[in-house]
């Protein structure tokens, strides 16, 4: 069968013997995972043994691509990184935009996977079938701009394109990532940590390989139009220009911007934190990630204060959250100076952040002391601190070395009732929404297989009260309580449908942007443009394409339970199912998340009692496989 | 009516550096998604900020022109546009290495020269930018043709500053 699209090959690195081996991609893998991370998780599941560590030899890193990956439809420069989360202990993933992923389909291979342990640093060199395992001793405690420039400069290419990891990397900082083109992060789970695990400092790749699709001409009518659609889209055209900071006055319209650690959704200072303060002040470029005419990428400078002359891409909302209202500090170029900071010494900002909040919490509370806390007194709103103890935990010194285990672990160290403070699900820290104000956000969280997730189910059409799009995607009887956000009535209907789509997303792989407020793009186009790129027909039914989804989403449950995950790992920290929303909008609220549990187990083909995927769900969606653990071809 | 040459400009503050034109013109000129086989060429600077897009022309001189040992690389009088003849081509690359926009390339699967034509007077590029960063039109109507030799200063000064720090700071 020739399939179009894929650059039809694996490429394996074993460090241990430091060897590579390209592997066809198995054909059937197309009609039952589409990419990306389908693939992914199909290789995971069948390639780890259970209880491994994380940090130890066995754990492989998976890089992958999707169908779409590198060709002309919008948005399609995404890349995915897949391993056991050393944070979490279970299923990690973590997306990332720049040009990396375009650039490994170009080398020849749709995924890279990274196995064994390296006795010395080395960085991964791929130029289309040259490929090499460098010495990397002298890169080895650079930050990940200075090695990404190194090894650019070692090629003499600046198409060479660099995945590094920083010193939070290098000494296991469980939240460590991985960065890309100097500042787009795969930030979430610890992906950074694997790789320093690996003691692998860098992938470099470069290709010049080209890529066809099934139907080339039909294919380029559909991503022009579909071009099209982006730059008229209004949405789209307000993130070109605000970037994701449009999303703080919408958060603080609705009562759900994190602040004091989730305590409330409202921000006194949340106008300093808005894009419409920023963007005249500091921003000083447009960029835009690979195949992309939205561009929500922004490039900022400080030009006085304490922090002038900081000079970065970034930060997104969620930095500007984890480290603005989470933390209590209404200050940009403190947030800007953070995403440095993070991106330079590799750490994930969202965990860096709410680590931070966690520790600054239990201190108000008292189960830190000065003694632990190296003689500060952790407060909020102090934007200096803020920034040493991130630094601290980069270096893993002082206090730094508890917070760099992540909130879970640091508040079972700690003891004292300071669990409570640690806003996590399943380890891994929340990111900036609340389903307080959003229950169907509420029902994410407790789900998702990495944690709280707000990138595999995040539903924005009853947040939003978009009637018309509920009526027609779920049915008009379901109105109006599937587009209220108080209650938790339809939520999993709504949930379930979202996850299935965002997963062909995350399989093809294209950015998060063009499905989110209002969608640019839906199922309908995905199964449109899939049979074209591929050939595969049977891609072009959106029956189909929920059901590739439902593997996925049913194969990453099995991966966790595989971990110990069920039912009681379902569950949200108790500061939004027992702790009321004070202020605000939603002042009152609270997650009943019980309901929409059962309601979700039954739409997915779990298990009521324990969650588990029941063996009619393994049957339907040709899973019997995973019993045995692997599948023997 | 004067038929004015056009020609192609770039505004590097409204590139995003998406490399989508690069795209578009490997697809429409090779039926393939390969930027290394593009006309063009979008060089990002990550650790800057920036991105600039390197397109064939406006070029005062054509050093292409003037390298060619078999006078393969002609120059339309009026346009100021070069064309190669592939048929007189003898792969020699002169005219790759001396562009100073860096987009004549070989192409080594198939070895021969690719050079932009302009698509012929409806350059692909040009419709795909998303910003309006490449724009085709004549040189009389165009606003942005000073922001082009900016741009070339710009470059200029990055290989200046790049000398320097080699030679350690001796001038």
């Amino acid at each position: 069968m020739q399939v179009g699209g894929y650059a039809g090959k694996i490429l394996r690195v074993n460090l241990t013997d430091s060897s590579f081996h390209v592997e066809p991609l198995p054909s059937e893998w197309v009609r039952e995972y589409v990419g990306g991370d389908g693939f992914a998780a199909r290789m995971l599941f069948s390639e780890l043994k259970p209880r491994i560590d994380p940090l130890g030899e066995d754990n492989k890193l998976i890089i992958a691509t999707g169908p779409v990956t590198g060709t002309l439809w919008p948005m399609s420069g995404r890349t995915v990184f897949v391993s056991k989360a050393p944070l979490t202990g279970i299923w990690g993933e973590s997306h990332v935009g720049g040009f990396l992923g375009p650039e490994l389909k170009y080398a020849g291979y749709d995924l890279l996977v990274v196995e064994g342990r390296s006795d010395e640093p080395v960085y991964i060199s791929i130029e289309d079938s040259d490929l090499e395992l460098m010495k990397a001793a002298e890169l080895w405690g650079l930050k990940t701009n200075e090695a990404t420039a190194a090894i650019k400069g070692r090629h003499s290419d600046p198409d060479t394109q660099v995945a590094a990891i920083g010193p939070a990397g290098e000494r296991l900082v469980r939240f460590a990532s991985v960065i890309v083109n100097n500042a787009r992060a795969a930030g979430r789970t610890g992906m950074g940590a694997v790789l320093g695990s690996k003691k692998v400092k860098a992938i470099a790749v470069r290709g010049h390989k080209a890529l066809e699709v099934s139907d080339h001409d039909e294919f380029v009518r559909l991503a022009k139009a579909a071009h099209k659609r982006v730059r008229e889209n209004g949405q789209a055209r307000e993130m070109h220009k605000w970037g994701t900071w449009i999303l703080t006055s919408v958060k603080q319209t609705i009562g759900e911007l994190p602040t004091y650690n989730h305590r409330t959704g409202v921000f006194d200072g949340w106008e300093k934190l808005s894009g419409e303060y920023i963007r005249p002040r500091y921003t000083i470029s447009d960029r835009a990630c690979f195949g992309c005419s939205l561009g929500c990428k922004k490039v900022n400078y400080v030009r006085e204060g304490p922090y002038a002359g900081t000079f970065g891409e970034g930060p997104e909302y969620e930095g500007l959250m984890s480290f603005g209202s989470l933390l209590g500090i209404a200050d940009f170029p403190t947030a800007l100076k953070a995403n440095q900071l993070c991106n330079g010494l590799g750490l994930d900002m969202i965990s860096t952040g709410a680590t931070i909040a966690f520790a600054i919490e239990a201190f108000e509370n008292g189960a830190i002391d000065e003694s632990i806390a190296d003689g500060m007194k952790l407060e909020w709103g102090n934007s200096e601190q803020a920034l040493r103890l991130l630094e601290m935990i980069a270096k893993k010194e002082g206090i730094g070395k508890l917070l760099a285990e992540g909130s879970r672990a640091a508040a079972k160290s700690i003891g004292h009732g300071s669990d409570k403070y640690a806003i996590h699900v399943k380890g891994l820290e929340m990111s900036g929404q609340d389903g307080r104000t959003h229950r169907s956000i509420g029902l994410s969280h407790a789900t998702a297989a990495r944690g709280a997730d707000h990138l595999r189910s995040l539903v924005t059409v009853d947040q939003l009260g978009y009637q018309e799009v509920a009526a027609k995607r779920w049915g008009r009887d379901k109105l109006p309580e599937i587009v209220d956000p108080y209650t938790e009535k339809y939520k999993a209907a709504a949930v379930v449908e979202t996850e299935n789509v965002y997963c062909i997303r995350d399989s093809m792989i294209v950015c998060w942007y063009s499905v989110s407020w209002p969608p640019i793009f839906w199922l309908d186009d995905f199964a449109q443009v899939l049979p074209v790129v591929t050939g595969v027909d049977s891609l072009g039914s959106t029956d189909e394409l929920h059901k590739i989804a439902e593997r996925q989403v049913t194969l990453k449950r099995l991966f966790n339970a595989r971990e110990g995950i069920d039912r009681k790992d379902d569950r949200l920290p108790t500061r939004f199912t027992e702790e009321p929303m004070p202020e605000g909008p939603g002042r009152g609220q609270r997650v009943n998340l019980e309901p929409m549990l059962n309601d979700y187990y039954k739409l997915r083909g779990w298990n009521l009692k324990n969650g588990l995927p029941t063996d009619e769900t393994l049957q339907r969606l040709s899973l019997e496989w995973t019993r045995t653990g692997v599948r023997r071809e | 009516m004067l038929d004015l040459p056009a020609q192609l400009t770039v505004d590097y503050t409204k590139c995003t550096g998406c490399r989508i034109c690069e795209l578009a013109c490997s697809a429409k000129k090779e039926g393939l998604f390969n930027p290394a086989l593009a006309r063009l060429k979008i060089v990002r600077y990550d650790d800057l900020g920036m991105d600039i897009p390197n397109v064939c022309g406006p070029c005062d001189e054509a050093p292409c022109v003037d390298i060619c040992p078999v006078y393969a690389m002609r120059r339309d009088p009026l346009s100021r546009m070069t064309y190669l003849d592939e048929d007189k081509c003898i792969l020699c690359k002169s005219c790759a290495g001396v562009c100073v926009n860096g987009v004549i390339k070989l192409d080594t699967s198939r070895m021969r020269i690719i050079k932009c034509d302009h698509c012929g007077g409806d350059p692909e590029c040009a419709k795909a930018c998303p910003t309006g960063a490449i724009q085709y039109g004549s040189i009389s109507q165009s606003t942005i043709r000073g922001r082009h030799g900016k741009m070339i200063h710009y470059l200029k000064e990055i290989e200046r500053t790049a000398l320097a720090e080699q030679t350690d700071g001796e001038k």
